[in-house]
């Protein structure tokens, strides 16, 4: 009984390491404009749009956050291994994680935006004085969130995976929840917050997206500062969610039923976000309803 | 609307980059050997130096490969070559003194494979793509069997399992804190994967130069090598990973200086703390 | 012509796996391939609209299909691995519930952020009417897109691509983990408990790069997005299925046989 609520207790302060850990994903690679927003900004000078957003074209989000974790994670082990505290260790691999990080990001801005020079697109190297930092210190709570997390697995759960290779599977899975749930937020809501509410964004303004904000130019903090209202924090959810529950199901029901309680429970769980999604899908076509042109001719 | 991948043409031909790639990369990573020869760890850092080689050619590899269009990004080609790669370099770590041409082959065979299925049964029908799977896989095999080396100081399998840790003082032999057993392996097929593919898909646009994407791929190349170097302080002597150290770091600051100076060479314009220039023509 | 190369491809590798580990490698070859089909297979389910979805100009989740299938598979792979000690039927239904589960959650938060944060109600623009529910999509679609979010039918189609996923990756870990359970402690003269570091990291790094490898193919298969299982890409299965199943042969073997070179040198 008392290792179960020892189990319980890991799995939960897992869970809200994760959870933290997909906010800061998301929020980071916003501010980036990493992942699949990155075409819009790829686009819109070659449509004519100069623009000064931080264009860091680093693979996709899942891919990139399986390097920065199996990296803090490699690292804090090689430091384990030299008999550093763990804790210590786990601090280390991280901010060596995010230089790496860092110099990725500067350079995919510098190669992006000199490979535009056809369309006039300068390199403002102020974004990257100002971004940088800000990115690699989000990437930091991220990586350090999902690196401890993954110590926590290993050490107090007893998952049989070695740690880098712990890293790189959560690293991705990281990726992938915060860049599904995070990347339209920011791409439909945020890069063309000036079209249609309620609507996705036609064709025809692809690369038309917002370069000027309240007062003066928009630069990436702006969309850091919108991205951490839900974005950010739906990600955290999202991934808080699948770490918390994989690791739930099988710490409590795994003695039940030889084994099977555990995929009994997923099942259930599956079937009851199976039924939320349907409530939110039918409660959005009832109350949004069916789609109406906006007034004005054209976009 | 997705971004059409524009490249650049000219620059150096891509079979004499293929050339000095493939024995330039051969080359260095026999040189690690030389650790064995003279029973020391010092020669370690030379399969960082290898990894550097490849990528250059894989970088090139990719360019030419992607210019296709897919229709996925360009990161996956590095995930299939890697994933090829790694299969490869671990099977040629078996085979003592012979890892790096076994690994080369066994690479070649899975890579060639990948791309005849890609363009005979998925029907790609992309006219490159047999040809720059093998490379690529063949770049993903030596880019891992380098790094192993490096942070390992040897490609030899048997060594590769072993590792040592201190128990209350004493030092005991244990398969766990291995450079396979502690699946550094994992790290160095993400390091490899993203270092592989990141120059090309940092660079790609209607002003792509060869020479900026290839000294991309360098510094990717050294700057795998730095945290490769930290953990090899696990594994290798002191001074041997301080070499290692070293090396990574002063020719990761060289190439990142030679990279920032050819993107201001590029660049339209390159502007500190300068408004929103509207092009000519107007918006 | 692809089509006799591969089965030529694939008897020859099985052939090679029952020269060099017998009976038992002829085995595991044959689950490597089931694993590699599963995940070539299920990366077709997998709802993916790439860049054209983060704008909500295309339905599906907004990001890279091999990446996000590799997300849940790996996860999946997570849970299988550590249900492994409990038995091989439980570890692969761990596996498959763990690779759900992920899409389960991620797909439910891809709607929430849809309608909660843009207001935006699910249209697919691939089929006019949800063939689960019955939810017709025309007159919810936006004017000059492709349709938007997530359909009941994307949803699941989600979720079976990430159990498929997640069944897939295990199969082939908890293969290649046997192979090497097997053979490592008499050839290095130790137990399974010591080996047991080196045999997992062996086996999870050769499960993720055939995973990778898989997905890959089957992503350029569909070219990259793809709604579900109503999409009519979604019938281009067959040619990844046999691209899955030669491409994990032949790199099965390889992982298979790692240990039969070694002192031959």
């Amino acid at each position: 009984m008392e290792e179960i609520i020892f189990g319980i207790g890991i799995t939960a302060l897992a869970g809200a390491l994760a959870t933290i850990a997909g906010a800061a994903e998301d929020t980071e690679s916003d501010i980036g404009s990493q992942g699949d927003p990155n075409s819009q900004v790829q686009l819109a000078p070659q449509m004519g749009y100069i623009h000064r957003i931080f264009n860091k074209a680093i693979a996709g989000e899942p891919p990139a956050y399986g390097l920065w974790v199996a990296l803090g994670a490699g690292l804090a082990w090689a430091f384990m291994a030299m008999q550093i505290n763990p804790i210590l260790a786990i601090v280390l691999g991280s901010a060596l994680a995010v230089f790496v990080q860092g110099v990725y990001a500067t350079t995919a801005y510098l190669g992006r935006t000199a490979s535009l020079a056809k369309f006039e697109q300068p390199v403002y190297i102020d974004i990257l004085k100002s971004m940088t930092t800000v990115t690699m210190a989000h990437a930091f709570v991220a990586i350090f969130a999902a690196v401890a997390m993954c110590h926590l697995i290993i050490s107090a759960l007893g998952h049989p995976f070695p740690l880098p290779l712990l890293g790189l599977v959560w690293g991705i899975a990281l990726g992938a929840a915060g860049s599904a749930t995070g990347n339209p937020f920011y791409g439909k809501e945020r890069q063309y917050q000036e079209q249609k509410f309620g609507a996705g964004v036609p064709i025809s303004a692809s690369g038309n997206i917002v370069r000027y904000a309240e007062a003066g130019e928009r630069n990436s903090l702006d969309n850091g500062f919108f991205s951490a209202k839900l974005g950010g924090p739906a990600s955290g959810i999202c991934f808080g969610l699948i770490v918390f529950f994989e690791l739930w199901r099988t710490v409590v029901f795994e003695p039940i039923a030889a084994g099977w309680g555990a995929v009994i429970v997923g099942v259930v769980v599956i079937l009851i976000f199976a039924i939320i999604d349907r409530y939110i899908e039918v409660w959005a076509r009832k109350t949004f309803g069916p789609y109406v042109a906006p007034e004005e001719a054209s976009s | 609307m997705a971004v059409k991948i524009e490249v650049g043409a000219g620059g150096v031909p891509h079979n004499q980059i293929l050339i000095y790639g493939l024995v330039g990369s051969i080359i260095l990573i026999y040189l690690t050997y030389l650790n064995e020869v003279t029973n020391t760890e010092y020669f370690a850092f030379f399969g960082g130096l290898a990894c550097v080689a490849a990528l250059v050619w894989g970088a090139d590899t990719i360019k030419h490969l992607c210019s296709y269009g897919l229709g996925t990004g360009v990161p996956s080609a590095g995930m299939i070559a890697l994933g090829s790669g790694v299969i490869a370099a671990l099977f040629g770590a078996t085979t003592g003194v012979f890892a790096p041409i076994v690994a080369i082959i066994v690479a070649a065979i899975i890579g060639a494979v990948c791309g005849l299925l890609a363009n005979h049964v998925v029907r790609m029908d992309i006219p490159v793509m047999v040809v720059s799977l093998t490379e690529l896989a063949v770049v993903g095999a030596i880019s891992v069997l380098g790094l192993i080396a490096m942070v390992g100081g040897t490609f030899n399998f048997m060594d590769l399992i072993t590792g040592t840790t201190v128990v209350l003082g004493f030092t005991v032999q244990s398969y766990g804190t291995s450079v396979i057993g502690g699946s550094i392996v994992a790290l160095i097929f993400m390091l490899a994967a993203i270092a592989i593919q990141h120059a090309f898909n940092a660079c790609l646009g209607p002003n792509e130069m060869q020479d900026r994407t290839l000294m991309l791929a360098a510094e990717c190349g050294f700057l795998s090598m730095i945290p490769i170097a930290v953990i090899s302080f696990a594994f290798i002597a002191f001074v041997p990973a301080l070499i290692s150290l070293l090396v990574s770091l002063i020719g990761w600051f060289y190439t990142y200086m030679r990279y920032i100076e050819l993107s201001k060479r590029d660049a339209y314009a390159w502007l500190d703390a300068q408004p929103i220039l509207e092009p000519k023509g107007g918006a | 012509m692809g089509l006799i190369v591969s089965i030529i491809l694939i008897i020859v590798a099985l052939a090679l796996a029952f020269f060099l580990v017998q009976m038992a490698g002829l085995l595991a070859l044959v689950g490597i391939i089931i694993g590699g089909v599963l995940v070539g297979f299920g990366v077709h389910f997998v709802p993916v609209g790439g860049a054209p979805a983060a704008m909500g100009q295309a339905p599906g989740i907004a990001t890279g299909v091999a990446m996000l299938a590799a997300g849940a598979g790996l996860a999946g792979l997570f849970g299988g691995a550590w249900a492994a000690p409990l038995g091989f039927p439980l570890a692969l239904a761990g596996g498959a519930i763990g690779g759900g589960l992920l899409m389960a959650i991620t797909c439910t938060m891809v709607n929430v952020v849809y309608i909660f944060g843009m207001g935006i109600p699910a249209a697919s623009g691939k089929v006019d009417k949800d063939p689960i529910t019955g939810d017709t999509f025309p007159e919810y679609k936006s004017q000059g897109t492709e349709g938007h979010g997530l359909p009941f039918i994307s949803w699941v189609g989600g979720v079976v691509g990430g159990a498929l996923g997640g069944l897939g990756g295990t199969l082939i870990y908890l293969e290649l983990l046997e192979v090497y359970q097997a053979q490592m402690p008499a050839l290095f003269g130790a137990s399974v408990e010591q080996i047991a570091p080196i045999a997992v990291s062996l086996a999870g790094v050769f499960a993720i790069g055939m995973f990778l490898m898989n997905a890959v193919l089957a992503a350029y298969n569909i070219t990259g997005t793809i709604e579900g299982p109503h999409d009519p890409k979604f019938k281009r299965f067959p040619r990844a299925i046999i691209a899955a199943a030669a491409a994990s042969a032949v790199a099965g073997i390889f992982a298979i046989g790692l240990l039969e070179l070694l002192g031959v040198f």
